[in-house]
């Protein structure tokens, strides 16, 4: 490894490629969005960078603020449900016998492998107002009205006139199935690692002391795998705030997230500068995130250590 | 004799089509420090946490204090574990983990601390309360769950292989601690371990286990000096074994015939060794002896030196030499002609071990 990094012509032969291709698509986009962030529109398809400050400024407005807001809220919301929901299935998963694991991650993982439009729409059929949930619902509710009825009572009085579809598109509940339904894997993954490497002799200590089951889950396995957690937490919200599918497709324009509003901006609105400081302002609010986390774990360590 | 505190009756494990345990048998007395000593594998483990409530016996019961444990979950039997890995909660400090048990009780906190205490004490660890457990050592690691348990005043203290993690040192003078700990409190420890020396300086009794089955339980001293086979003379102390034909008298290949002393044991039918420990062959230094040999190693341990020799037949045996005869042998070259002579009143005969 020390020879393969001194010599610069080994070195290069290997990185030179990989850097190249991080300049070409990553770091020159980037440094264009920048430049577009500080920048005017001066003709209908032409930017001229005047270093002003107005973009940013404009995050600020009540109406683009509430989006921030809003993705904030959609995104951590859900990711509380991936967490909640994510977290048995990783226990499941990690205590399940030796020849079930692989087939279960497989079942985890697999969803990966479907184009995210095709599962979306997949979703759309079922949480649409005809969709496969509400004609469950419907056809319980007619069995429902058909037994109250039976038995003599007044069934309308008691359930309504008709069956009243539960809405999901166009609402907040819709964008956080579809975001929750996305991004579970990366929830799971992470947990299950963490349960993975905690030795099972902890949770047999505790019982052995006296904890029940469920004192042993939040006094010894909640707390031993809550860095695999808060990994879990951060890699699922950061993809999700920047959510453009889902929230497109299942909130119907009317609970747009930032990456819908940044899209417009370079669409419809033509106004590539504001679109760009969006997208810079979503990478700072990520990177804050990140800071924190580093931080966090640091104080952690540091305390233990 | 006093009611045994754990009774376990003709208990079997298997795992699939493993046989772990069979058809094991054994009390536990209070107040004794009791060994379940063998080979790795042999199902020590096993037993242990069928005892303490996380392996249920396929067969058979298991009684602590008289009552049937079998449909009692680990965390209402009334005996405490220290783990092989120690298992101390790297999230709390010292004091927290040894509160941990208490807490469980539903003890308060004015009970619990006085407690804690005095076990950290009883452990001397008392300065350390406060630290987490990655700032301990292994030694003090061990001592955090050796307290956490104790404190809990188990009918019985179970402890899997409690010295294997520690340094050769620590474990010579943590032997010592172990024993005189269990004389304070008073508790019945049963302990594994795959180290017969550790289980013949600490055990009041020892169950000799292999391949699931038990093959000897006895005090120390009967282990030793009258192993049941071949197996258990193998396993606890040095020992040389010799392939016997014939009866009475025996002959062994470079041996001859052996003129056992009138009276001693011998099993009736079967395969059967001779067991002669080291210390029960006497070597001269010349060829005066009956049985000739050649020299081999000297192995000079200070007290003691335990010497190779090679019988005529290429077999290489072990005896025992005070440190007095040691220089002379030093100045013997490597291959030197000797001889040697068994006391054959302390040698026996031993069924082989997988009769
Ligand atoms: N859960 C299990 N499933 C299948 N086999 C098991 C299981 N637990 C133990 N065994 C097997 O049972 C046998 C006895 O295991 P055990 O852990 O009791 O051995 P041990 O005597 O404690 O050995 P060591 O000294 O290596 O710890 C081993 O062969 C082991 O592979
Ligand atoms: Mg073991």
């Amino acid at each position: 490894m020390e020879s393969f990094r001194s010599n610069i012509r080994v070195f290069l032969a290997f990185f030179a490629p990989s850097f190249g291709w991080l300049v070409l698509f990553f770091v020159a986009p980037l440094v264009i969005i920048f430049l577009y962030s500080f920048g005017e529109n001066v003709s209908l398809t032409e930017v001229e960078t005047t270093w002003t400050w107005r973009n940013y400024s404009r995050i600020l407005e009540p109406e683009i603020a509430t989006l921030f807001w809003r993705s904030l809220a959609l995104s951590g919301m859900s990711t509380i449900v991936c967490l909640v929901i994510g977290y048995p299935i990783a226990l499941v998963i990690a205590t399940a016998r030796g020849a079930w694991k692989p087939w279960l991650l497989l079942a985890i993982i697999l969803p990966f492998w479907t184009n995210l439009l095709i599962r979306t729409y997949a979703l759309l059929n079922i949480l649409g107002n005809r969709g496969r949930v509400n004609s469950g619902l419907e056809w319980l509710w007619e069995r429902g009205y058909a037994a109250l009825d039976a038995i003599g009572l007044n069934a309308t009085a008691i359930m309504g006139e008709d069956f009243e579809p539960i809405i999901f598109l166009g609402r907040w509940s819709g964008v956080i199935i579809g975001l929750v339904y996305v991004h579970l894997p990366f929830t799971v993954l992470p947990i299950y690692a963490a349960l993975e490497r905690l030795d099972r002799s902890y949770l047999e200590a505790s019982l052995d002391l006296g904890a029940s089951q469920w004192r042993t889950f939040r006094s010894v396995l909640i707390p031993m795998t809550m860095a695999g957690l808060v990994t879990a937490a951060i890699i699922t919200f950061i993809p999700m705030l920047g959510s453009y599918l889902t929230p497109a497709l299942l909130g119907r324009g009317q609970v747009d997230m930032i990456a819908n509003v940044i899209e417009r901006q370079f669409k419809g609105a033509n106004d590539w500068p504001f679109g760009a400081a969006m997208s810079l302002f979503l990478l700072y609010v990520t990177f804050i995130i990140l800071a924190i986390q580093a931080f966090a774990s640091m104080r952690r360590r540091g305390a233990d250590g | 004799m006093a009611e045994p505190i754990i009774s376990i009756r003709n208990v079997s494990k298997y795992f699939g089509d493993f046989t772990a345990l069979e058809d094991i048998t054994i009390d536990i007395r209070p107040g004794e420090i009791f060994a379940l000593l063998g080979p790795s594998g042999c199902g020590k483990s096993t037993l242990l946490r069928c005892i303490a409530g996380f392996e249920t016996p396929s067969t058979g019961d298991i009684l602590i204090d008289g009552k049937d444990m079998t449909e009692v979950p680990p965390n209402k039997r009334p005996v405490n574990m220290v783990f092989q890995s120690y298992a101390v909660f790297p999230h709390m400090s010292v004091e927290q983990n040894v509160a941990y048990g208490l807490k469980m009780d539903g003890m308060s906190k004015s009970e619990i601390a006085p407690k804690v205490a005095e076990a950290l004490e009883q452990v001397k660890l008392g300065q350390f309360a406060k630290r987490m457990p990655d700032q301990l050592s292994g030694g003090q690691r061990q001592r955090v769950a050796l307290a956490r348990a104790l404190v809990k005043r188990p009918r019985v203290l179970l402890l899997d292989e409690p010295l294997s993690a520690l340094d050769a040192k620590l474990r010579d003078a943590m032997r010592l601690e172990l024993v005189k700990l269990q004389q304070e409190v008073g508790v019945s420890f049963v302990m594994v371990t795959h180290d017969q020396s550790e289980a013949l300086a600490m055990a009041d009794r020892i169950a000799v286990m292999k391949d699931g089955r038990l093959r000897q339980l006895a005090d120390p001293v009967t282990l030793y000096e009258r192993p049941a086979d071949a197996f258990v003379a193998d396993f606890i102390g040095r020992v040389n074994l010799f392939d016997v034909t014939g009866r009475a008298p025996f002959t062994a290949k470079s041996l001859g015939a052996l003129e056992l002393p009138p009276g001693a044991e011998v099993p009736p039918v079967g395969d059967l060794v001779l067991a002669i420990r080291p210390e029960y062959i006497h070597l001269h230094p010349d060829t005066s002896g009956p049985i000739p040999a050649k020299l081999g190693d000297v192995g000079f341990q200070g007290d003691i030196s335990v010497v190779e020799v090679t019988l005529s037949d290429g077999r290489a045996i072990l005896v025992q030499v005070e440190h007095d005869e040691t220089p002379a042998l030093l100045a013997l070259p490597l291959g030197a002609p000797v001889s040697i002579s068994l006391d054959l009143t302390r040698a026996s005969v031993l069924p082989v071990s997988d009769a």
